[in-house]
């Protein structure tokens, strides 16, 4: 008899943990299971009333009865009838203890039931027009002068498609606004000058940044011309690697093989005077001018190497860091490039150059966008990309290795934008 | 001790079936638990899903306006961000609704959205997209099945009120299940002429205006000239308010077995095939040779319609077209990739002609779309629903979805 009763007691235990535990095993109602993306409605709704700035405008429209009226109408409208909504406006101010003002609210319902959910949207006013300020390469230090090359007695090539003075306009566009000082060089005359150290007018000379729109070729005055024609003049590339480290410049190659002929189209006028593809006014100096400028940027003494250093790796990509600065200075070329004249890694060792920003990942050792400042002076930025050169990717490259600011005209929403939150509520059901 | 034995056989007994008892009990709040465990997984994928469809435009993004079977299923703009859809996309998604139909001529089925008689949108299977791929590209095929239901929110409905001295015709304009006052409607009204044309193709007069709608979400439209009974016409109207954008159309026609009915040829190439409605449907004799004149119009930023156009084909913008064999099919070119209608007047005789619509992307005419599997006969079904927009115009998107696997998987 007492093994029934303790069954018996056993059984009450275990009705008691059954009930316990069913009242808290609590399962949600039917809405909560299959719940609506309210959040997600709220935010098309309003994407869709701005789609052509309609919202927007009647948020800040002072005519608040009529503009109002027709965004309620439009509201019931596009939600489902099942749905009710309250929809309000804030002000963005900066003033007060309160960052959010509500200016406007509209709504269908007294209340929006047991559950709710909303999203937030930012319109701005129709009257703001946002701008930036850059900050200055060179305004806090040295140098802030960008040369382009934009020499009318020279030929370029692997620019098909371009003229390197249409080259150099679309750079001075793009990055005249971040340069203290923009100089033109409109012909090889100017180049000597500059070469020689002489300013062009009152640009500070050191820490330039020269950019070389011929492409495969470089301009060459006529003066070099005579003194530094030996081994294909790849001695004047070797001049030209000199003037880099005794200015502590940046040399910018844009496209392709650095250095690979020089131009001179007053000069060069013999009938062999092209560069075997039909271009005249040119010379070719071959592999040798690219290791003749190096040597020369590390100081070293001229010695003619014409072995090719370049690689091949095919299709590349824009590195993580040009891809931050892509958005941060709105400038966008094509994430996949072809890189035919990629330099070794090896060339950091053998001339005492660090890489301070890779434009484009490595492949297997090979850096087909990179810049390379040298030890002790002068900056060389590299890009072995396969023609057509997109230009934007040279003023990218500039702008990633120096990195300026940009100075938004508004930094604060007040007074410009407004926030709307529309909530939405379930009617009925349960 | 038999006492003894008797109370411990009863105690075991008892005991035992109390254990079933509540294995059973708590057995089934488990279950019930998971149920709901899984329709909660369920509504959560529908959300995420849909999100995975409107936001993304597919690969190759344009391949909506191409012949190609997408490697990645997406219905994005690729020209825009947010939840705005391609309307070229959405027309090369196989219809779940309309029959198929069967074009001797080219001897292929075509998809069907056709909105009432003289609004077409046929699209052959070859180039749709069906909804085994679409599963497959999304990667549910065999987990979950689905319905995308893409639907206009704003519904411009035409009626006539009064056929003759004045031709009147009334627009409401409603969203969903509330009337919209005060909307601005911008209307192109097109009327067919089967003497005055050039030879013997019909000529058409096109009259534009805007009205508004009263707090009743009506207006009310009047042509003196035209007689509702004796004359081919066709009204397009567009009504906006606040952001949203519908369309609404309605047409009269004096021939109505002997029609003309567009078949997209090649989306890529912007072809479409100009048939004798008795080669779809055919009703008897006589036979007659029907002449057509095609026009494209685009809606404009401002809601109007302007016609551009079209661009020299083989056959050209006008043509004949008969019934049978040995009697070839018309051919025009859409001139361009932006969403519009392609308006083909007929002419069948001296007093009987008319008028056919084919929107070019399926805004501009507010088409809905239908597509995928049918939810009727399956056990939970969870629905999610977007805003979004195609070419200017407002449409909801609603998915709903189902599992096909476990305890959920009926009816398969």
């Amino acid at each position: 008899m007492m093994r029934t009763i303790e069954i018996f007691l056993v059984i009450i235990i275990i009705t008691a943990a059954f009930i316990i535990s069913s009242l808290f095993a609590v399962l949600p109602s039917p809405r909560q299971v299959s719940p609506l993306n309210l959040q997600r409605l709220a935010l098309t709704t309003l994407q869709t009333l701005d789609d052509d700035y309609c919202l927007s405008e009647t948020i800040f429209e002072p005519d608040y009865a009529s503009s109002w009226s027709k965004l309620k109408i439009a509201l019931s409208a596009c939600l489902p009838p099942n749905i009710v909504y309250n929809l309000t406006a804030y002000e963005v101010s900066m003033s007060g203890p309160q960052l959010y003002t509500p200016t406007m609210s509209i709504s269908n319902a007294e209340s929006l039931g047991t559950s709710s959910d909303s999203a937030s949207y930012l319109t701005a006013s129709s009257n703001v027009t946002f701008n930036f300020t850059p900050e200055k390469i060179g305004e806090q230090g040295e140098g802030g002068t960008l040369y382009l090359l934009n020499c009318s007695d020279s030929n370029g090539w692997w620019i098909t498609g371009y003229t390197a003075q249409s080259l150099a306009a679309d750079l001075y566009n793009l990055l005249s606004p971040y340069f203290k000082a923009t100089a033109i060089v409109q012909n090889t005359t100017q180049l000597g000058q500059i070469l020689d150290g002489n300013p062009l007018q009152n640009e500070s000379l050191q820490h330039a940044v020269i950019i070389n729109t011929f492409g495969e070729a470089v301009p060459i005055p006529e003066n070099y011309a005579d003194a530094y024609d030996s081994n294909s003049y790849a001695e004047y590339c070797y001049q030209l690697g000199r003037r880099v480290h005794r200015y502590n410049w940046t040399w910018v190659s844009i496209v392709g093989y650095p250095l690979y002929y020089v131009s001179n189209t007053g000069y060069f006028t013999g009938s062999g005077d092209h560069n075997t593809w039909g271009i005249y006014g040119m010379k070719h100096v071959g592999a040798g001018g690219l290791n003749a400028f190096l040597s020369g940027l590390d100081n070293q003494m001229y010695s003619y190497d014409g072995d090719w250093i370049t690689g091949s790796p095919g299709v590349v990509h824009l590195s993580s860091e040009a891809l931050y600065y892509c958005n941060y200075y709105g400038i966008y070329p094509a994430q996949y490039q072809t890189a035919t004249r990629a330099l070794p890694s090896s060339v950091t060792s053998t001339y005492d150059l660090t890489i301070s920003t890779y434009i484009i990942d490595p492949v297997d050792n090979w850096n087909a966008g990179a810049v390379y400042h040298h030890a002790v002076n002068g900056t060389f930025l590299a890009l072995g990309l396969t023609r057509i050169p997109d230009i934007r990717l040279t003023a990218l490259s500039l702008l990633s290795d120096y990195k300026p600011r940009l100075y938004r005209s508004e930094y604060t929403a007040s007074g410009t934008s407004r926030l709307v939150v529309l909530q939405l509520g379930q009617a009925g059901g349960i | 001790m038999t006492g003894s034995t008797i109370d411990h056989m009863v105690a075991v007994t008892v005991f035992l079936g109390a254990i079933l008892v509540f294995i059973g009990l708590f057995n089934q709040t488990i279950q019930t638990a998971i149920l709901y465990q899984r329709h909660r997984q369920l509504a959560t994928k529908c959300s995420d899903l849909l999100d995975n469809i409107l936001l993304n435009p597919g690969y190759p993004f344009d391949w909506g306006k191409s012949n190609c079977t997408p490697t990645s299923f997406g219905l994005q703009d690729p020209e825009f961000t947010q939840y705005k859809l391609s309307p070229f996309s959405l027309m090369r998604l196989l219809s779940s609704t309309g029959d198929p139909v069967y074009y001797a001529k080219t001897g292929l089925y075509y998809s069907n959205i056709t909105m009432g008689f003289g609004n077409f949108l046929l699209l052959p299977y070859t180039e749709a997209i069906n909804y085994s791929t679409a599963t497959r590209l999304l990667g549910t095929n065999g987990s979950y099945g689905f319905q995308l239901n893409i639907a206009p929110i704003v519904k411009v409905v035409i009626s006539e009120v009064q056929l003759e001295d004045p031709l009147t015709l009334a627009i409401d304009v409603t969203g969903t299940g509330f009337p919209m006052p005060n909307a601005e409607v911008t209307y192109c009204f097109l009327t067919v002429s089967a003497r005055a044309g050039g030879g013997s193709f019909p000529s058409y007069e096109i009259e534009s205006g805007i009205v508004t709608t009263d707090e009743k979400g009506s207006a009310t439209l009047s042509f003196a000239d035209v007689n509702g009974e004796t004359d081919s016409y066709v009204l397009i109207a567009y009504a906006h308010l606040a952001g949203l954008t519908g369309v609404g159309h309605h047409k009269h026609v004096t021939s109505t077995k002997q029609y003309i009915i567009p078949f997209v040829d090649n989306l890529k190439e912007r072809k479409v095939l100009i048939a004798h409605s008795y080669d779809v449907h055919y009703f008897g004799p006589p036979v007659a040779e029907l002449s057509y004149n095609a026009t494209f119009v685009l809606l404009t930023e401002d809601f109007t319609l302007r016609e551009m156009p079209m661009e020299n084909s083989t056959t050209g913008k006008v043509g004949k077209v008969n019934y049978g064999e040995g009697k070839p099919f018309g051919v025009v070119t859409i001139p361009t990739y932006n969403p519009g209608i392609l308006i083909i007047t007929y002419r069948k005789s001296a007093v009987e002609c008319g008028v056919v619509l084919m929107p070019w992307g399926i805004s501009s005419m507010s088409f809905p779309v239908t597509f995928g599997d049918d939810p009727s006969s399956r056990e939970w079904v969870t629905t999610d629903v977007r805003q979004v927009i195609v070419n200017e115009i407002a449409y909801q998107a609603n998915l709903a979805l189902w599992s096909l696997e476990g305890y959920e998987a009926i009816g398969q």
